[in-house]
């Protein structure tokens, strides 16, 4: 994807959580736009200051930083306090984003960071569930509309009663945005439709999840419709397909490691859901995927062991001046030498590779992946 | 058969346990100096590396199974706590002679050449030192303990794997330039730990 | 006369880094070494102490007696001779430890025993250059100010940032930040220390470079 495409894609995609914020809006108030408007203004403040402290211009067409925040709001029930949400997008941009380096270059998804954080943080503030038309307070958040959720229900060993329409349209108890199942599905098709996004990762991450869910049904004698049906429709799977897995900067870019990315982030969301600690498994998995594209891109081309990591050569560090690596090669075939000695030289000089920087240019890194790419077209 | 069966699903509990919620990098963050050097150091290769973190932690844990009843035996069984750490290092040692005779009696010089920096930087570390503390302290017999401390160096090797391949991904020149190398690479383990916490929830690693 | 001094400290660099253990070459923030005990155990600064204690007690000791011993020794004995000497030495320590602190020790775990094979103490990574006994004691005791800074640091922001306290006195009500007191929390604040000393000491580098060059253009004019 080129640099234009990937600006678009924020602006696009925050056009499209539009829709959610209105029906979040209908059904919880006037607080979500509170919520999305302080998250908003986080991210942005946080990228303003950034940019002064680096002595760069800001970037007005970088929307990244927004698309994260509002998504990463859209998770939260509607009564979560605002510190919970500052402190979670400040850890995601500051933190996730531009300490990695800023826009284009961050490895984690920022969303799914931030969801992350506030997870393990206010886990008794963010799994929570508030009912449809319940009167919230606009700044304190208070509300007596606040139940357990669904996906909490399921891990105490119950059976959620949430009628079929109910669980489409999002009518029941739930978070401020990613649960009108509907609209997501019509915002999809559209973005799909018009081009904006890719079939390859929400597709084959949400057969996967398909899979799993029939194979292994949660709750013992379920039915494995209802049981597809209850993984599906509730929590975040369709909300997390949409949004979060189809950011360019921390996914592959060719179509095969897109789909092996999906399958991935799949079975281990899943796995993350059946067994982890928390009930979001998707974000914590998706993290963790997060850091494998490199193999999962490798892996695609069939050239897993072939390519391995190459390290980097020991550099100078500023005031010492030390043999290089290839002199010391060559005094150590110059003269043969007992064991003894060679265990000594390896143990001496390690201190000056001691966490020696090595930079590589982004131009760098640019070029390779352009020659990678031309070279698989030319391959077909 | 019952019993057998029991044996292997506590065995797999405790693989899976020093894998995940007791993994030596992102929950104890033992041995993570040199790990850093290691993946730094261009003369080391990880698979050595590791491997012979594993043969060394299986050894050391053997050794010090058989020893450390032997302070009883002694009279210092009110000491043992403190003496422990010492006849560790002793094993160490062994273990890190032993195997380094073997080597260099079997390869030819140039093949130990290329192994043996990586094999003495992963003689002695806190990786080993503090899991034969932990499995000492759990109470765990001879074959629980060696699970415990194969386990371990997995889970120490899938880290290391993790954390080299984000090379390229923090080794770039938009960095900030304080964070460059150290600093960088601890923020980057720190994500990945918080992801794995969210698969293992928490776990008491003292 | 100031402006002298930064001549004087521009001229042998090496030097100064070398023996300005606390600031310039901070064994944790900008060696990385000790990592362990500060990533999982230093929650709290009452951890943060022990350590300190622990740390003082083992690693001048360590390196006097092996600076007396290991004079003509050669690399590899070296290498375990080291944590031998620091692991004996260690089992006094923690001995008179827990007499006298209690069982607090014990609270810290592994954590406490592992410094016994830190490079920090045993020095088997570092380049090994003879040293004399009275120097390794002076340095030994420069190691220990520089791990106690960094420790006492760590510890105070991830107990007010997990707590809302620092050593016990309350100063917010509630933590700002809850997973401080977890390992990654550990790893996190530890990476951000690391990064804001290392940008410390360049601008201190910066600062007397800066000093130095002027005083050397400016020098005929005072004379």
């Amino acid at each position: 994807m080129t640099n234009i495409q990937r600006k678009n894609h924020d602006k696009y995609m925050l056009i499209a959580t539009l829709p959610l914020i209105f029906c979040g809006t209908v059904l919880y108030g006037a607080r979500v736009l509170l919520l999305c408007a302080i998250a908003i203004a986080t991210a942005k403040v946080v990228d303003v200051v950034v940019s002064m402290v680096r002595h760069e211009a800001f970037d007005s067409t970088d929307h990244s930083s927004e698309l994260s925040a509002v998504v990463f709001c859209l998770m939260l029930p509607v009564n979560v306090p605002i510190y919970v949400i500052v402190v979670s997008v400040l850890m995601a941009v500051l933190v996730g984003k531009h300490f990695f380096g800023g826009k284009d270059v961050y490895p984690f998804n920022l969303a799914a960071l931030a969801m992350c954080c506030a997870a393990v943080n206010w886990s008794d503030k963010v799994f929570v569930a508030v009912t449809p038309f319940s009167k919230v307070d606009l700044w304190s958040g208070y509300t007596t509309g606040a139940t357990v959720t669904t996906a909490g229900i399921v891990k105490a060993g119950g059976v959620p009663t949430h009628t079929t329409m109910d669980l489409l349209l999002g009518n029941h108890p739930g978070s401020m945005g990613s649960d009108f199942v509907l609209v997501i599905i019509a915002t999809a098709l559209f973005l799909l439709i018009t081009k904006k996004i890719t079939w390859h990762i929400p597709v084959s991450f949400l057969a996967t999840c398909t899979a799993i869910a029939l194979a292994f049904p949660r709750i013992y004698g379920f039915p494995r419709l209802e049981s597809l049906q209850l993984e599906l429709l509730n929590g975040v799977v369709l909300f997390t397909a949409l949004f979060m897995l189809n950011e360019p900067t921390t996914t592959p870019h060719t179509p095969k490691a897109k789909i092996i990315y999906g399958i991935t982030v799949g079975v281990l969301g899943m796995a993350f859901r059946y067994v982890g600690g928390f009930e979001l498994g998707s974000c914590f998995a998706l993290l963790l995927v997060n850091t494998l594209d490199g193999v999962i891109e490798r892996f695609a081309d069939g050239t897993l062991f072939e390519k391995k990591a190459q390290k980097p050569k020991a550099t100078k560090t500023e005031k010492q001046s030390q043999p290089k690596e290839e002199n010391l090669k060559k005094t150590y075939k110059a003269q043969p030498k007992g064991t003894m000695d060679i265990i000594s030289e390896a143990e001496d000089n390690i201190d000056e590779v001691l966490y020696s920087t090595r930079t590589i240019s982004l131009d760098e890194i640019r070029r390779a992946e352009a020659e990678h790419n031309a070279r698989q077209k030319g391959d077909k | 058969m019952n019993d057998l069966l029991t044996m292997i699903i506590n065995y797999f509990n405790l693989a899976i346990l020093a894998i995940g919620a007791l993994n030596a990098i992102f929950s104890r963050a033992l041995g993570i100096s040199p790990g850093i050097k290691m993946l730094r150091d261009p003369r080391k290769n990880t698979f050595y590396f590791c491997g012979a973190l594993t043969v060394f932690q299986i050894m050391t844990s053997v050794i010090v199974y058989f020893a450390a009843p032997m302070v009883d035996t002694l009279g210092f069984g009110a000491y043992r706590r403190f003496v422990l750490p010492t006849i560790i290092v002793v094993a160490c040692a062994i273990s890190y002679v032993v195997v380094i005779v073997l080597l260099s009696a079997v390869l030819s010089q140039g093949r130990f050449r290329e192994i043996v920096q990586s094999v003495t930087g992963a003689s002695i570390n806190s990786a080993i030192v503090g899991t034969v503390i932990l499995s000492q302290n759990y109470g765990l017999n001879l074959s629980e303990s060696i699970v415990f401390g194969i386990a371990s160096s997995i889970g120490y090797f899938i880290a290391m794997l993790l954390i080299s391949e984000a090379d390229k991904k923090i080794c770039h020149d938009r960095v900030p330039q304080a964070f460059k190398g150290l600093p960088i690479t601890l923020i980057y383990i720190s994500v990945l730990a918080l992801a794995v916490y969210g698969l293992t929830g928490h776990a008491i690693a003292l | 006369m100031k402006n002298k001094n930064y001549s004087l400290i521009y001229s042998n660099w090496d030097e100064t880094v070398r023996r300005r253990k606390v600031f310039l070459s901070n064994p944790v923030f900008i060696k990385g070494l000790a990592l362990a005990p500060l990533v999982v155990a230093a929650t709290s600064v009452k951890n943060g102490l022990l350590l300190c204690i622990a740390v003082l007690f083992l690693l001048t000791p360590t390196r006097f007696v092996t600076s007396l011993i290991t004079r003509r020794m050669s690399m590899p004995l070296k290498t375990f001779f080291y944590p031998f000497v620091s692991a004996i030495v260690f089992a006094f320590v923690y001995y008179f430890m827990y007499k006298y602190l209690g069982t607090q020790v014990l609270m810290l775990g592994v954590y406490l025993p592992i410094l016994i094979v830190d490079p920090l103490v045993v020095k088997n990574f570092e380049k090994t250059r003879k040293e004399e006994a009275l120097y390794s004691i002076i340095n030994g005791l420069r190691n220990t100010a520089g791990f106690a800074v960094a420790c006492l640091i760590v510890s105070a922001v991830r107990e007010f940032l997990a707590f809302g306290t620092v050593a016990g006195f309350k100063i917010l009500g509630v933590g700002i930040l809850p997973m401080a007191q977890y390992s990654f929390g550990g790893f996190l604040i530890v990476g951000i220390l690391c990064a804001v000393w290392a940008q410390m000491v360049k601008n201190y580098k910066h600062k007397v470079e800066v000093e130095a060059l002027h005083n050397e253009r400016f020098a005929d004019n005072d004379n």
